[in-house]
């Protein structure tokens, strides 16, 4: 079996995975709440880049920057408008209200950008890099590179900059954070809104493979959530790499065990990997203090 | 005589005879169908609405009492509304046999679910729910043989004891599952599992030194919430006599959590109240309103609204709602809490 080629393709789709978890687990690490609406926010503001596409005629990039204003702007009003002021509220309930932020996302998209689904093109149309005898497309390795890039730019910020380290300080104790003098609401509105802007990148590099509709970032959610559960809630990386992981194995299983039930299975063997190691692949070991 | 009517009276509050009551009542609605007074379109919403109301109570009980949240309601549901049609349809077994293959075989994959996730962190049952129900999901699309894929699996009214039933007669074995529901959902909260239940609620770690095996009963829970999505999907199927993988999605157990967030937790009749607003009032209300009843996704927005709203500023729900009503009739705000007060003290 010729391995390059699936190996190529993986790394493009697990950098899409990627960004998503990333989004999740600085979420998850700074304001303890599970992000299922990630996707769905990331579907919001890639439509609306597809809009502005179809509708002006701007060129990509514009509107690709077009949207992360509309994605930060987003996680901005999120957080400060609903999540900021749950604190009372238990794990539960906030787990329920980004639930609900799914469905208030899924029913805006049609009322403002209209119902007929959209279409957003490849950043770079043509163009094939052949490597060996394996092929890889430049918008392919673009993609590639945007994953990779992006991912290590956070690692930087978050392991060499002060507002890394006022991250991680809160992701650590959110509370001792506070009255060390970290500013944490910042830090969490910043937080939600990078986590809006990777989500639209997502999006944008996903919707070529598919058209624009409410829910095209299903899939992408459901696997960066696993990607998160693979690697493990407790750091930074792991949730990448448990994504190009997942990436893999999913082009791997889709080739030589089922094309249609490939996703499926590998789900499942996750499920059972947790079994095995239930704070993923690069967790410690969880301990609840009473 | 005194001693008689006070018996009466206790005999009346019991809540089993409250549930009886309540689905008499309901009993009376195809029966104005049938006159004339309510459309018979209207009907099949109260029927949907109630089969929700199902689901719901089993997840009001995961949510209420254990804090944890599946997502694969709608695949539960889906899984016991083809295996319904499946077993009555293909294999013609009948209208019991179908019911109880959509009551057994969801609740087992459920219980493997959730020794798997549950060990872990409660949170991680709600993403492998999820992930269940996209396995599901797909499932549907692609196992011909037993769903017809897309093109939906169509079914018939079955023969219950002997009688074919129809749509008005699917309605009474709607509400007599429901009213069964409410009964064995009020016994399991007020029995020992109840207080075990709620020992874990106020804290797990305390009900855990008192000997509360937290694991199974957090299983018990969620079996229960995905044999109840079983039992819906089946009544479901006979009500619509049709399926199609589609109706299945992850937007419908959304919609659940929703029920039971606005219905209020731990509350049984909250719950069916929950299920009328989500359900009912976007079909019967929201689209026929002038200027915006046709905007798309408005249910969406309905529902995603309302489940943010309810946490922010009335974590109670509906059922705070009415504590609150009766305060202001009775004149007496601290009757709720009197109320609550049993409850509260079995939980400490």
């Amino acid at each position: 079996m010729e391995l390059l080629q699936p190996l190529l393709r993986s790394l493009e789709t697990g950098s899409v995975y990627a960004l998503a978890a990333l989004g999740i687990i600085l979420v998850w690490r700074t304001s303890r709440v599970m992000h299922f609406a990630q996707g769905s926010m990331g579907m919001f503001s890639g439509t609306a880049v597809a809009f502005v596409f179809d509708r002006t005629g701007a060129p990509l990039w514009a509107s690709v920057l077009v949207g992360a204003v509309v994605a930060i702007l987003l996680g901005f009003a999120v957080d400060f408008a609903v999540i900021r002021r749950l604190r009372r509220a238990t794990a539960v309930g906030k787990e329920i209200v980004t639930l609900g932020l799914i469905m208030v996302f899924l029913g805006l998209a049609p009322i403002v950008f209209g119902t007929d689904p959209l279409l957003l093109p490849k950043a770079i149309p043509t163009g094939d890099l052949t490597l060996g005898n394996a092929n890889l497309s430049y918008n392919g390795l673009l993609n590639i590179l945007l994953g990779v890039v992006i991912a290590a730019v956070l690692f930087v910020v978050l392991q060499k900059t002060k507002i890394g380290l006022a991250i991680r300080a809160t992701a650590s104790n959110e509370s001792t954070a506070r009255l060390m003098g970290i500013p944490t609401k910042t830090v969490t509105l910043l937080a939600w809104a990078t986590a809006g802007v990777l989500g639209m990148l997502a999006a944008v590099m996903i919707a070529p493979t598919t058209t624009v509709t409410p829910t095209f970032m299903n899939t992408v959610q459901v696997t960066a959530l696993f990607a998160c559960v693979l690697g493990g809630f407790q750091t930074f990386y792991g949730p990448v790499l448990g994504a190009y992981l997942i990436a893999i194995a999913s082009n791997f299983l889709k080739l030589s065990v089922s094309s249609v039930w490939g996703d499926q299975i590998l789900y499942l063997l996750i499920l059972v990997f947790l079994l095995v190691r239930p704070n993923g692949l690069v967790g410690k070991t969880y301990l609840k203090k009473v | 005589m005194s001693n008689a009517s006070a018996m009466a009276v206790r005999v009346a509050r019991h809540p089993h005879v409250r549930f009886l009551v309540f689905g008499a009542v309901l009993m009376t609605l195809p029966a104005l169908a049938s006159s004339g007074i309510m459309m018979t379109s209207t009907l099949s919403t109260l029927g949907f609405t109630l089969i929700y109301a199902i689901v719901a109570m089993g997840l009001n009980l995961l949510l209420g009492y254990s804090g944890l949240i599946s997502l694969g309601t709608a695949g539960f549901m889906g899984l016991g509304a083809y295996l319904a049609a499946y077993v009555q349809d293909d294999l013609g077994l009948g209208f019991w046999v179908a019911v109880l293959a959509a009551l057994i075989v969801p609740t087992f994959i459920g219980l493997l679910v959730g020794v798997v996730s549950l060990r872990v962190r409660s949170i991680y049952l709600a993403i492998a729910t999820l992930t269940i129900s996209e396995i599901l999901l797909k499932t549907f699309e692609q196992a011909e043989w037993f769903t017809r894929g897309t093109a939906g699996k169509q079914s018939s009214y079955p023969v219950v004891l002997g009688i074919q039933t129809d749509r008005s007669s699917m309605f009474f074995i709607i509400v007599v599952a429901l009213v069964l529901v409410m009964m064995l959902t009020h016994n399991i909260v007020h029995g020992q599992l109840g207080r075990a239940l709620h020992a874990m609620r106020s804290s797990e770690v305390a009900a855990q030194a008192m000997g509360v095996n937290v694991l199974t009963y957090k299983l018990f829970a969620f079996a229960v919430a995905t044999m109840y999505a079983g039992l819906a999907g089946a009544l479901y199927l006979f009500f619509l006599k049709s399926s199609y993988p589609s109706t299945w999605n992850l937007f419908l157990s959304l919609n659940v959590v929703a029920m039971v967030v606005v219905g209020g937790l731990r509350s049984i009749y909250g719950t069916v109240a929950g299920a009328f607003v989500i359900f009912a009032v976007p079909e019967l209300i929201l689209k026929e309103l002038p200027v915006i009843g046709d905007t798309p996704g408005l249910p969406y927005i309905f529902s995603g609204v309302l489940i943010v709203v309810v946490i922010m500023f009335f974590p109670q729900g509906l059922r705070g709602l009415t504590d609150l009503l009766r305060g202001l009739v009775t004149r007496r705000p601290s009757a709720a809490a009197s109320e609550q007060a049993p409850e509260e003290v079995a939980a400490r």
